[in-house]
């Protein structure tokens, strides 16, 4: 089974401070470190575990500047076959034009696939929609919130989809499908440094993106970035830590919890 | 006709209660209300509604994107095209949103927690709630939104009339992906939706090893030990004690939450706690928002203080 799998290069915003510039026209993103995004890595995972048991190949795409290379070299490192970088300076926000060109990209190079694996959503931007409008231009079945692949088969596969509240779903799915892979599906392996830089020896084709940008138009447009509200937000105890545990622990007593 | 569509999102024969803030988003449009929903036992507030249409299909059907598709295309064709299509931000809201998006080529915005009636102009999440984008629609076409939950039910007006109905039939049946049956998670060691105080963990733990810090923390302060999904996803606490959208929603006196930043798949399980103390180095923190309490500081410092002075 052929699977591609995309993977993409987003910064790792937790813990930074992040700060709007230009007024309000661009986000800073100059001091954040990069990193995989966490559900593509969950993908890739999943990908590579299902070749390893039944045969086949891992592809992994990713859409980016040439930074973006990493990435792929760090699914090679997992176990996919190659990878391919569409390369583009400029970051799509729109989805539907993340997902057009893929969509481009795959008919006009003829990529073969049994099953497209994305991440359910990316850390940056948080759509959660380039494997549904893809599927939807291939005309393929679609299936999110994927927490759980039990059966894979010649002409199907069978998965679970994480709904809310601890529920699930149990879902018959015919190749060739696109899935959503949820983070927490499996545990993704440990990718060395050593392995990132071994894999830099396989081959990755680059493709100028340009080459597949009919009909790639934003439907959408960021007019600002803004902080969000502040609401009233917490009373801070003091910066002086056995204080503040002094303090804290009053509070529950104060609950009646200690 | 000018409306604002609704899918009404059910499931085990309950209508979502996030389904309002779909419905709160149309209000605020001041558009006429259409709410499409499926076959089944079931209540809905139907006195904010001016449209009510059954699909003549089972609620798992309906929740199918590739059938989803096939009622959008008959709705269309008996009303025209609507002014904006609204799902809930919700596990099948966006599987359905996006492909509806994809199969009709309709722009997309997904998260959707706001929006100015005058500038036309939608907020969404970015960064996990560190900025907003201001997004407007650059195409003259029906906008898919999908709405946070929590974010629009205060714009629901009741119209004080019962709505009409109508029904849809005769959609396919789909064979290319097919509903099996629904699993329930495994019942876990402890009911955390039973604790008084929780003590929960996020990302900031940092690895596995500490955990057990932290259980020997929740022991000496009697407090059930939780975490975030990040905690759950990576396997090193069960996924009954996760808190949040896809774990469990709890209304604890005190929820203790060290290392969680929180994103809103976690605040919607928590906010309801009566007092939520949070301890992050993150002073942006989108957590310090909700807590009535914080400390900025390393989580691992705190819980060897708190150790500290409870061992003494």
């Amino acid at each position: 089974m052929n699977i591609l799998v995309f993977t993409k290069r987003v910064p790792a915003t937790q813990e930074e401070e992040l700060r709007i510039t230009s007024e309000g026209k661009r986000v800073d993103l100059s001091k954040i470190p990069f990193k995989v995004n966490d559900w593509d890595n969950y993908s890739v995972e999943e990908a590579v575990r299902i070749i390893e048991k039944s045969g086949g190949a891992v592809t992994a795409v990713s859409i980016g500047d040439t930074e973006s290379d990493e990435v792929l070299r760090r699914a090679i490192a997992m176990g996919a076959k190659d990878g391919f970088l569409l390369e583009r300076g400029e970051i799509l926000h729109d989805p539907s034009t993340r997902a057009t060109l893929m969509y481009n990209f795959i008919k006009k190079e003829n990529i073969p696939f049994d099953a497209i694996f994305t991440g359910v959503q990316s850390e940056d931007d948080q759509f959660a929609a380039t494997g549904g409008i893809l599927a939807a231009k291939l005309r393929l079945p679609f299936v999110s919130m994927v927490i759980g692949i039990d059966a894979v088969e010649k002409d199907h596969m069978v998965v679970r989809r994480e709904l809310e509240g601890g529920l699930q779903e149990r879902i018959t799915v015919t190749l060739p499908c696109v899935i959503s892979i949820q983070t927490g599906i499996n545990e993704p392996r440990y990718v060395s440094i050593m392995g990132v830089r071994k894999a830099s020896k396989v081959e990755r084709k680059v493709f100028n993106a340009a080459q597949y940008e009919e009909n790639v138009s934003s439907k959408i447009e960021v007019i600002q970035w803004v902080y969000p509200q502040k609401k009233a937000g917490a009373t801070l105890l003091p910066a002086d830590i056995e204080m503040a545990c002094k303090e804290l622990l009053g509070i529950l007593k104060e609950k009646g919890v200690y | 006709m000018s409306y604002g569509l609704v899918i009404g999102e059910v499931r085990k024969n309950i209508f979502e209660e996030r389904n309002i803030d779909a419905i709160g988003l149309v209000h605020l449009l001041q558009k006429e209300s259409v709410l499409l929903i499926p076959n089944g036992h079931y209540e809905i507030q139907e006195g904010i509604i001016n449209l009510l249409i059954t699909v003549d299909v089972e609620e798992t059907q309906f929740l199918n994107p590739l059938a989803m598709v096939h009622v959008l295309e008959k709705m269309i064709t008996a009303h025209g095209k609507p002014d904006m299509i609204v799902f809930t931000h919700s596990s099948s809201g966006i599987e359905l949103a996006s492909y509806a998006a994809g199969y009709f080529d309709f722009p997309l915005i997904t998260d959707v927690s706001g929006y100015d009636t005058e500038k036309k102009i939608f907020y969404k999440s970015y960064y996990s709630d560190k900025i907003f984008g201001q997004f407007y629609v650059t195409q003259d076409e029906t906008p898919i939104i999908t709405v946070r939950s929590g974010s629009f039910r205060e714009h629901v007006q009741a119209k004080g009339f019962s709505p009409a109905h109508e029904t849809i039939d005769g959609i396919p049946a789909i064979t290319n992906r097919t509903f099996m049956e629904y699993v329930e998670e495994e019942k876990g060691d402890v009911d955390i939706t039973k604790a008084e105080f929780l003590l929960s963990i996020g990302r900031g733990v940092g690895n596995k090893d500490e955990i057990q810090h932290y259980e020997e923390l929740a022991s000496l302060l009697k407090a059930t030990l939780s975490a975030s999904r990040p905690v759950i996803d990576k396997q090193w606490l069960p996924k009954a004690r996760q808190v949040g959208t896809s774990g469990k929603t709890v209304k604890p006196k005190v929820y203790l939450a060290m290392g969680i930043s929180g994103a809103f798949q976690h605040i919607a399980g928590m906010k309801d706690a009566d007092c939520i103390i949070a301890v992050n180095k993150d002073p942006e923190a989108p957590i310090f928002q909700y807590a009535h309490y914080g400390i900025i500081g390393d989580m691992h410092k705190v819980r060897d203080k708190l150790k500290d002075i409870l061992k003494t």
